[in-house]
């Protein structure tokens, strides 16, 4: 047998026979991964349905996510004892790659079901196509449903005309997180809200002592130091992270040079706020730091960490929220910024467009909204719901607080580019920090490197 | 016409043994599919701009004139020349003194050779991980203990040197089990004999290394260089997780320039533009290990 030969008709006969498999095996991958969702056949009544639940709630990453993932569970299980014929499956990515993976995934077509994106990628994902739109299914949501939840800019990034890719599920804004025993030693009044830099600074010189530094910020390699940092300062100091009639990065501005170098003397004139923020994370520079009381105030405190001022003590009875809310040895002011000088956000919900499922992963979505379940979600900040902040539990000082913070935000610049802006950016000042560079022609550099390639897009 | 003759002598082999390269077919197709196609996919994307959801437009070499014209760019090569430098001036020498301790007949050796293999079996991402921890600020034992010793907070992840230093180090602990492994196997081919003869001529434990171990492990160690080299220059995830790259692009080396571009940006032109050029790059090595071994051997 081993010597047998084959001639030419059996030679051609298993070529054929190999190409012809191979040909089939890569139809069917094809087919299976890439069809449409709504071309996609109805499952089986009796089959149970799988939604994959896209998420980024590690409990490992920081004492906030404890809670997240806690709520994720719970909300899976409940979903579950009402639509038993439907299975939850989540599936973790890190916060800052989710909308990454769920375009990439997209490409490659790879099926997700229920995804949590980010209001300032929207533009991103408007543009590839791999969120659909979810109008069709919201048709039979009343009017005051869709006000309801339509009231913040969140709800509009997610808008294109009448096509709406995605819902917020709460509002995240930031505000100056304070300690009030450590304004109090230090002879400030905790009462008296800070309303310029110039005070801020002020309060921080005189909050720093030899184990505390007066104001925490954070300036990692991360979109966090251009959301909640160098761009609300640019803002406030009455400049443009980017010019939306032009289509360009425009931060390397007479406002960009004022921002940057308050940041820079901050940290190394009236060393304010350690060093240690250009190389760490958000979460370690603000949220841990503040926890552990290595900051006076931590400014871009946001408002998912609510629920981690609760727990550490600093305010009683405002997580969940209660009509008893109090602050204690800890407590939040607007950041003193100019009006709209400040980034408001929020995660939203979407289902993705290879879903074979879109019509369960909507109703899970809904199940998600609903006034109940955001009402402990710790993520949401807020509530993503206008009708919630008519509850008495949310009149306390503090999250009337909150709500002026939100009022003050803006969002993001909508570019399709705005992943490289924000790096972009992020880098600019860490050079600006740490290598002595000169502001204005390293600003310029940056910006000058960006739109080389993105001006126009 | 000898082109037609070995053409024909080709056709003969061919229809000679057509079972034995009809069973190495499917490897060949599995080769092609995974190997050959990926890599034919770097070139042919390097040189379109492919817009997400729309269709690629052929663009010559633009992409490459783009990179080229970045200072950018040019301080990732940069970054990943010293990256590349750094990593083998540190891990070669270890891997060479644990090599040395793994083939010994010390007592214990056995526990250093699973002990060293540790840094090879964790995932990048896990031990950058790990040594974010050590270097943190405020709760980073490494950090702690050189507070303890100078009286200075060390920002290694904040001060350019130091972050250099970061990624050099971790990149370096990952990689010299492997050379070890290979220089190993070198060693223990070597005759005990050789040795006798070296002392006997009153061979130092530096003249012994420098004149027998050194010579004899050229080839494991043009291989283990070689490998570090390629894996050095493509990396990513190890300096990805540890710094993204930063503070500003001083770690952004080019692997990790290629991973923004490509999977973060979605700019699969540039992206594979840079994995081109690091192809390119890897094999400039290759050319040059060999000339130095193959002129070492000569000599």
């Amino acid at each position: 047998m081993g010597n047998r030969k084959l001639n030419r008709r059996q030679l051609l006969r298993i070529g054929t026979l190999g190409l012809a498999g191979l040909g089939l095996g890569a139809c069917t991958g094809a087919t299976a991964t890439t069809a449409p969702a709504a071309e996609a056949p109805p499952a089986a009544a009796a089959e149970p349905v799988t939604i994959k639940w896209a998420h980024y709630f590690d409990p490992l990453q920081s004492p906030a996510q404890k809670f997240n993932f806690e709520w994720m569970e719970r909300m899976a299980s409940t979903f579950e004892a009402d639509h038993p014929e439907v299975k939850i499956e989540p599936e973790y990515f890190d916060w800052d790659r989710i909308d990454d993976r769920a375009i990439m995934d997209f490409e490659a077509g790879i099926k997700h079901d229920v995804v949590f994106g980010s209001p300032q990628l929207m533009a991103k994902h408007f543009e590839v196509g791999d969120f659909i739109d979810l109008a069709p299914y919201m048709a039979g949501w009343s009017d005051e449903e869709k006000t309801d939840l339509a009231w913040s800019p969140v709800w509009a990034s997610g808008s294109n005309g009448d096509v709406q890719i995605a819902v917020p599920t709460g509002v995240h804004t930031r505000s100056l997180a304070y300690r009030r025993d450590m304004f109090e030693a230090a002879g400030l009044d905790p009462d008296t809200p800070l309303t310029s830099l110039d005070e801020c600074l002020a309060a921080a010189q005189a909050l720093t002592t030899d184990d505390v530094y007066g104001l925490g910020m954070s300036f990692g390699p991360a979109r966090g130091t251009i959301e909640l940092y160098f761009g609300p300062l640019i803002w406030h100091f009455g400049g443009e992270l980017w010019d939306p009639e032009a289509k360009e990065a425009s931060f390397a501005s007479e406002a960009g040079i004022q921002a940057a170098n308050f940041i820079h003397d901050l940290v190394y004139t009236h060393k304010v706020t350690p060093e240690s923020a250009i190389g760490g994370t958000y979460d370690d520079a603000i949220l841990v730091a503040f926890l552990e009381g290595r900051l006076a105030m931590g400014w871009g405190f946001g408002s998912y960490w609510i629920v981690s001022l609760e727990e550490g003590g600093f305010v009683k009875g405002c997580f969940p929220a209660t009509d008893a809310c109090a602050v204690d040895t800890g407590g939040v002011m607007v950041t003193p910024t100019a009006p709209g000088a400040q980034f408001t956000n929020g995660w939203t919900l979407s289902v993705h467009a290879l879903s074979e499922h879109p019509q369960e992963a909507f109703t899970f979505m809904e199940h998600l909204i609903k006034p109940d379940s955001l009402y402990d979600f710790p993520d949401a900040g807020l509530p993503a719901r206008l009708s919630l902040w008519d509850r008495p539990e949310f009149q306390s000082d503090f999250y009337q607080t909150w709500l002026e913070a939100a009022g003050k935000g803006r969002p993001m610049p909508a570019t399709v580019h705005y992943a490289e802006l924000a790096d972009t950016a992020a880098a600019c000042l860490q050079e600006i920090l740490v290598m002595e560079e000169p502001v204005e022609d390293t600003l310029t550099r940056f910006q000058d490197e960006y739109n080389s390639k993105y001006a126009g897009k | 016409m000898p082109s037609s003759r070995s053409s024909r002598k080709g056709l003969y082999l061919l229809s000679r043994y057509r079972l034995p390269y009809l069973l190495l077919l499917p490897a060949v197709v599995v080769l092609v599919v995974f190997l050959a196609w990926p890599l034919g996919s770097i070139f042919y994307f390097s040189l379109r701009e492919t817009p997400l959801g729309g269709a690629s437009i052929f663009v010559g070499l633009d992409n490459f004139a783009l990179l080229l014209s970045e200072n950018r760019f040019l301080n990732n090569l940069a970054a990943s020349l010293r990256y590349l430098v750094g990593v083998l001036a540190l891990s070669v020498p270890l891997a060479y003194l644990a090599a040395i301790l793994v083939s010994s007949r010390l007592r214990g050796a056995g526990i250093f050779r699973t002990v060293f293999m540790l840094p090879w079996i964790i995932a990048p991402v896990v031990s950058s991980i790990l040594f974010r921890t050590m270097v943190d600020p405020y709760s980073g034992p490494i950090t702690a203990a050189l507070e303890w010793l100078t009286g200075e907070k060390f920002l290694f992840l904040v001060k350019p040197d130091l972050a250099v230093l970061s990624i050099v180090v971790h990149s370096a602990w990952r990689s010299f089990p492997f050379e070890m492994l290979l220089i190993a196997a070198g060693l223990t081919a070597i005759s005990p004999e050789l040795y006798d003869s070296a002392k006997v001529d009153g061979a130092g434990a530096w003249s012994q290394f420098r004149y027998v171990t050194l010579p004899l492990t050229r080839n494991q160690l043009f291989v283990a260089v070689l490998l570090i080299t390629i894996w050095t220059l493509q990396d990513a995830e190890g300096v990805y997780s540890l710094t993204q790259g930063g503070p500003g692009y001083v770690t952004e080396v080019a692997g990790v320039r290629l991973f923004k571009e490509a999977f973060i940006y979605f700019n699969i032109g540039i992206g594979s533009a840079i994995g081109v050029v690091l192809i390119l790059l890897s094999i400039l090595f290759m050319i040059l290990y060999l000339r130095v071994i193959g002129a070492g051997e000569s000599q």
